[in-house]
């Protein structure tokens, strides 16, 4: 079984990678796109004043 | 000779890499100055390129967003190795940013949280993410997902820091511009800012402060020309360096202190909190502590982009 990663993907915001398995004939066994990132601005923003979210969710993309 | 550098991210929001973007027609001039070996966000090099580089390979690597996984402190050591010098870019390089607010909670609140309760997900099995599984025959590897947020100089030796969520684009382009003269200051400065407090670049009108009751935005009109803190509106001009071009100031907001303390200040924060007793009208501390408790979310308000750096750093754990 061949492997190929493709890491990090590019030219978007964020992070992410890709596995690829290969069988032994060199087909497509398995493809996984894998998003190893989390900042938890779900947990964060708990509570935060409403007039502050704004300034505070913009910097969950600034693209 | 061209400058060798790479830009990279870690626990980031790409504002940071979208303000390098930003400075329009210089992007040409740094194009000259400097070959790009790595950037994620607008091009496509990969992990495997920058290991193959030989060490001190790059004479300088901008690092934006703060160090949240096993990943980002792994490819932050990677790239110290790989670079002559290490800039950390923006807010939460430096101090953690708005992403290091994530230290009021422990790395178990926010996977349940974020996986198991928000509202728009459905997941009845119950999954979180996994440093390891196995799917058959495919083993897959996920960073580990930290407890705290860190810095940047958290985990790796950094050379110089250029302030600001994001840093002014100009600011970044004369960075840029020590770099390729060969006219960067001590090293551990902060470079690409000021080095007075915003409130000294403030062109709002300043008379004697006292303050006696804190106020939200929404509960008065705050008036164009006068100093925020005078009217009684937190503004952490009076902790923050100066170096933004007075951004939100001269949109009508209050600072809220993105550029981080000035030199010699170990905790923007609480720099602030005592700034702000200081204009409080007050005959005694008890009545200080009265018109203190009036402020709504003190640690997100003062520690905005700093608790990852700051003294207090995160909830017990
Ligand atoms: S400092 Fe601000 S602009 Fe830069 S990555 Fe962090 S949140 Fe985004
Ligand atoms: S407190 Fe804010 S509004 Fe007042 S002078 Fe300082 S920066 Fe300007």
């Amino acid at each position: 079984m061949k492997r190929i990663a493709i890491d990090p993907i590019t030219r978007l915001e964020g992070h992410g990678k890709i596995t690829i398995f290969l069988n032994d004939e060199g087909a497509v066994d398995n493809a996984y796109l894998q998003i190893p990132e989390l900042r938890g601005f779900e947990k964060f923003v708990e509570g935060l004043p409403v007039e502050e979210i704004p300034r505070v969710v913009t910097r969950i993309c600034g693209v | 000779m061209k400058l060798n550098i790479g830009i990279y991210w870690g626990a980031a929001c790409g504002g940071c890499d979208v303000a390098i973007l930003d400075t329009h027609e210089k992007l040409l001039e740094i194009a000259d100055m400097a070959d790009i070996h790595l950037w994620p966000i607008a091009m496509d090099f990969k992990y495997s390129d920058v290991r193959a580089m030989k060490d001190g390979y790059l004479d300088a690597v901008l690092f934006s967003g703060g160090v949240r996984n096993s990943e980002n402190e792994e490819i932050a050591k990677l790239l110290r190795a790989k670079t002559k010098t290490m800039i950390a870019l923006g807010a939460c390089a430096q101090m953690g940013g708005v992403p290091g607010l994530a230290n009021m909670y422990t790395r178990e609140d926010i996977l349940k949280r974020v996986y198991l309760e928000s509202e728009s997900t459905a997941n009845t099995e119950g999954i979180v993410p996994l440093e390891g599984a196995k799917n058959g025959a495919h083993e897959l590897e996920l960073p580990r997902f930290y407890n705290t947020v860190k810095t940047l100089s958290q985990v790796v030796d950094v050379d110089y820091t250029i302030p600001g969520c994001p840093p002014a684009s100009m600011q970044i382009y004369s960075a840029l511009g020590l770099i390729w003269d060969n006219m960067l200051p001590k090293k551990g400065s902060i470079i690409g800012a000021g080095d007075r407090a915003l409130c000294d670049e403030c062109s709002r009108k300043k008379s004697e402060k006292t303050i006696t009751k804190i106020f939200r935005t929404h509960e008065k009109l705050p008036d164009a020309e006068t100093c925020f803190l005078e009217q009684g509106f937190i503004c952490l001009g009076p902790a923050t360096r100066s170096g933004c071009g007075s951004r939100c100031i001269k949109s009508g907001t209050p600072c809220r202190g993105c550029y981080g303390p000035l030199d010699d200040v170990a905790d923007q924060g609480i720099k602030m909190l005592s700034a702000l007793a200081s204009v409080i009208e007050a005959k005694d501390e008890k009545d200080i502590d009265a018109v203190l408790d009036t402020v709504v979310d003190p640690l997100r308000t003062f520690h905005r982009f700093s608790l990852a750096s700051s003294i207090l750093r995160r909830k017990k754990a």
